[in-house]
């Protein structure tokens, strides 16, 4: 863990010429974060809120009109600045002539990793995403959750320290989702920072340390996740097997210690859990974090 | 690094060239049409055959090499975009001016492979006619061979500057604009004007010197006049003379000039694209 932010914006503004006019349209305003080393950042708004933009800036794809984005220090329109970057793109499209082997096998090369490492990267890699058994075959006959699983690999296999993962979860089952969510509590485990852009909320808040949430371009939440979630005057005490009567004992001692009882009511389990819990058993511990 | 970069990217702009059905059709249809050559022989022995042979040869190469240079460049460029995988490779640690030297050369390569097969095969067919008419008539010959068969890569050599001076130019067109369509006309438009900027040339070398002719001459440079290409029977019936590797080197360095002024203003208009 270094004390260099992975990412430190300040001031960002990005604004978009539209026709021969020159018309101009704000994606993004003002913003300022910072992603701190070894974190899970949640990057999160509607549509059109000016994620995808912010993202594309950090990776130097789009320079910022007023501000400035450093990836460790490093300016992010230099192309040095994404030497430890690895980018999953939302609804990725890959070489589909490529099988997933040469797919992730390309882009090491692309990235520098030493011939000698490369194939035993690429292996590492595709165990991690779990797709050593498709890795053989072509890239344009995979599924959408395969799709997701070989675009995390190719953007984890030259070992970067930050992993930018734009909607990794968008048209994938909940197996694949929760196996995703898996995979990114591992990355995290494995000292990564990892940047996840996502409309799924329940997964954001299950995997996130700290997220901010962007409308029109602008910053309109920034902070822990636990922080934000936590109702600090509000305690849910969960209990098994309850006795009717127990439970007027406990509201009167409430009610007599000056607070306020809210409810009672049985307990619920996600769907997604319970789905999980059905179809997939191994995954099912992913839906909640430690 | 970046020299390696480069040839990643242009091996696998290469593959997929070459794994597409658009790539194997064109090449098969001119092999068919250049193996059709040999049902030509209604003329006159000697020269005149080899020559038809070398000019319908030559003319196959022309015309699928125009189309594999324009189609292939702005399809796989585009495909880049369209597909988003230009996003995913420009976010990883490589130059915009990386990425655009090897779609480049991966295409450049593509018509390579392409001419050199196109130039065996009707090294081949020219070899056969060549010995059945030296043979027929060889006390006319005395042994002497009509094809210049260095020449005749040699030739191949400089049809491959020139479709390099081509894809570079629709690389160019492409780095800007839009849609492919609209790259692959401007780009067919440009080579019609290159093939027939010679006559605008000539007009005006026999009117008076004025602003107009100074205007037309120096707005010709940035056209390449393929008129220089034409090499045909300077290189491959030159079999007593042997092969102007002066003139071969002209035609190299005129199209290195303009191979890297074209690639030089794709890189500059790529350079700050939205992608």
């Amino acid at each position: 863990m270094t004390s260099t932010p992975a990412i430190k914006i300040e001031g960002l503004t990005k604004d978009f010429r539209l026709g021969l006019r020159g018309l101009k349209l704000r994606a993004v305003e003002n913003l300022s974060f910072e992603v701190k080393d070894n974190q899970i950042f949640g990057l999160l708004g509607p549509n059109g809120s000016g994620k995808s933009t912010t993202l594309k800036v950090v990776l130097g794809l789009l320079r910022a009109t007023r501000g400035t984005c450093e990836v460790y220090g490093v300016p992010s329109e230099k192309v040095r600045s994404r030497v430890d970057v690895g980018y999953l793109p939302e609804a990725p499209y890959f070489y589909r002539y490529l099988t997933g082997k040469e797919l992730v096998m390309f882009y090491a090369a692309v990235c520098g990793v030493p011939k000698k490492q490369r194939e035993r990267r690429t292996q590492e890699v595709l165990e991690l995403v779990d797709m050593q058994h498709a890795s053989d075959r072509r890239v344009g006959t995979y599924s959408k959750g395969m799709l997701q699983r070989i675009g995390i690999a190719q953007a984890v296999v030259h070992d970067p320290r930050l992993v930018i993962l734009d909607e990794p979860t968008a048209g994938v089952d909940p197996i694949g989702s929760a196996s995703i969510a898996k995979m990114i509590l591992e990355l995290k485990a494995r000292g990564k920072t990892i940047i996840l852009c996502s409309h799924l909320l329940a997964q954001v808040e299950g995997v996130c340390d700290n997220i901010v949430i962007l409308d029109k371009g602008h910053k309109v939440v920034e902070g822990k996740v636990d922080d934000l979630l936590e109702k600090h005057d509000t305690t849910n005490i969960s209990a098994r097997n309850l006795k009717p009567e127990t439970l007027a004992q406990i509201r009167a001692l409430i009610a007599s210690e000056g607070g306020e009882f809210l409810g009672a009511a049985p307990d619920r389990i996600a769907l997604d859990s319970l789905f999980l819990s059905k179809v997939a058993p191994s995954l099912e511990d992913t839906k909640t974090r430690d | 690094m970046s020299l390696f970069r480069i040839c990643r990217i242009a091996g696998n702009t290469f593959l997929e060239a070459v794994r597409q059905k658009f790539f194997l059709f064109l090449a098969l249809i001119a092999l068919g049409l250049l193996g059709s050559v040999l049902y030509f022989q209604r003329f006159d022995f000697g020269s005149s055959e080899l020559k038809f042979i070398a000019d319908f040869g030559s003319g196959a190469i022309v015309f699928f090499g125009s189309i594999l240079s324009i189609v292939m460049m702005a399809q796989l460029f585009f495909a880049e975009i369209e597909n988003r995988t230009a996003l995913t490779i420009l976010a990883k640690p490589v130059h915009r001016w990386e990425f655009l030297a090897g779609k480049f050369c991966g295409v450049a390569a593509l018509l390579g492979v392409f001419i050199l097969l196109m130039i065996i095969v009707l090294g081949a067919f020219l070899y056969y006619r060549e010995s059945q008419i030296v043979a027929q008539y060889a006390e006319l010959f005395q042994g002497r061979r009509i094809i210049n068969y260095v020449g005749l890569f040699v030739f191949g050599w400089t049809q491959w500057l020139k479709y390099c001076v081509l894809i570079s130019l629709t690389l160019f067109f492409a780095s800007f604009s839009n849609t492919n369509l609209f790259s692959v006309v401007i780009s067919f438009m440009v080579l019609i004007i290159c093939q027939i900027q010679y006559v605008a040339i000539e007009v005006v070398t026999r009117m008076d010197p004025s602003w107009y002719t100074w205007a037309v001459e120096h707005v010709a440079l940035i056209f390449p006049n393929f008129q220089n290409y034409n090499l045909l029977v300077p290189m491959v019936f030159s079999a007593n003379a042997g092969v102007p590797w002066s003139l071969a080197g002209s035609v190299t360095l005129f199209s290195l000039v303009y191979v890297l002024v074209y690639l030089g203003l794709a890189v500059f208009s790529f350079r700050r694209r939205e992608i």
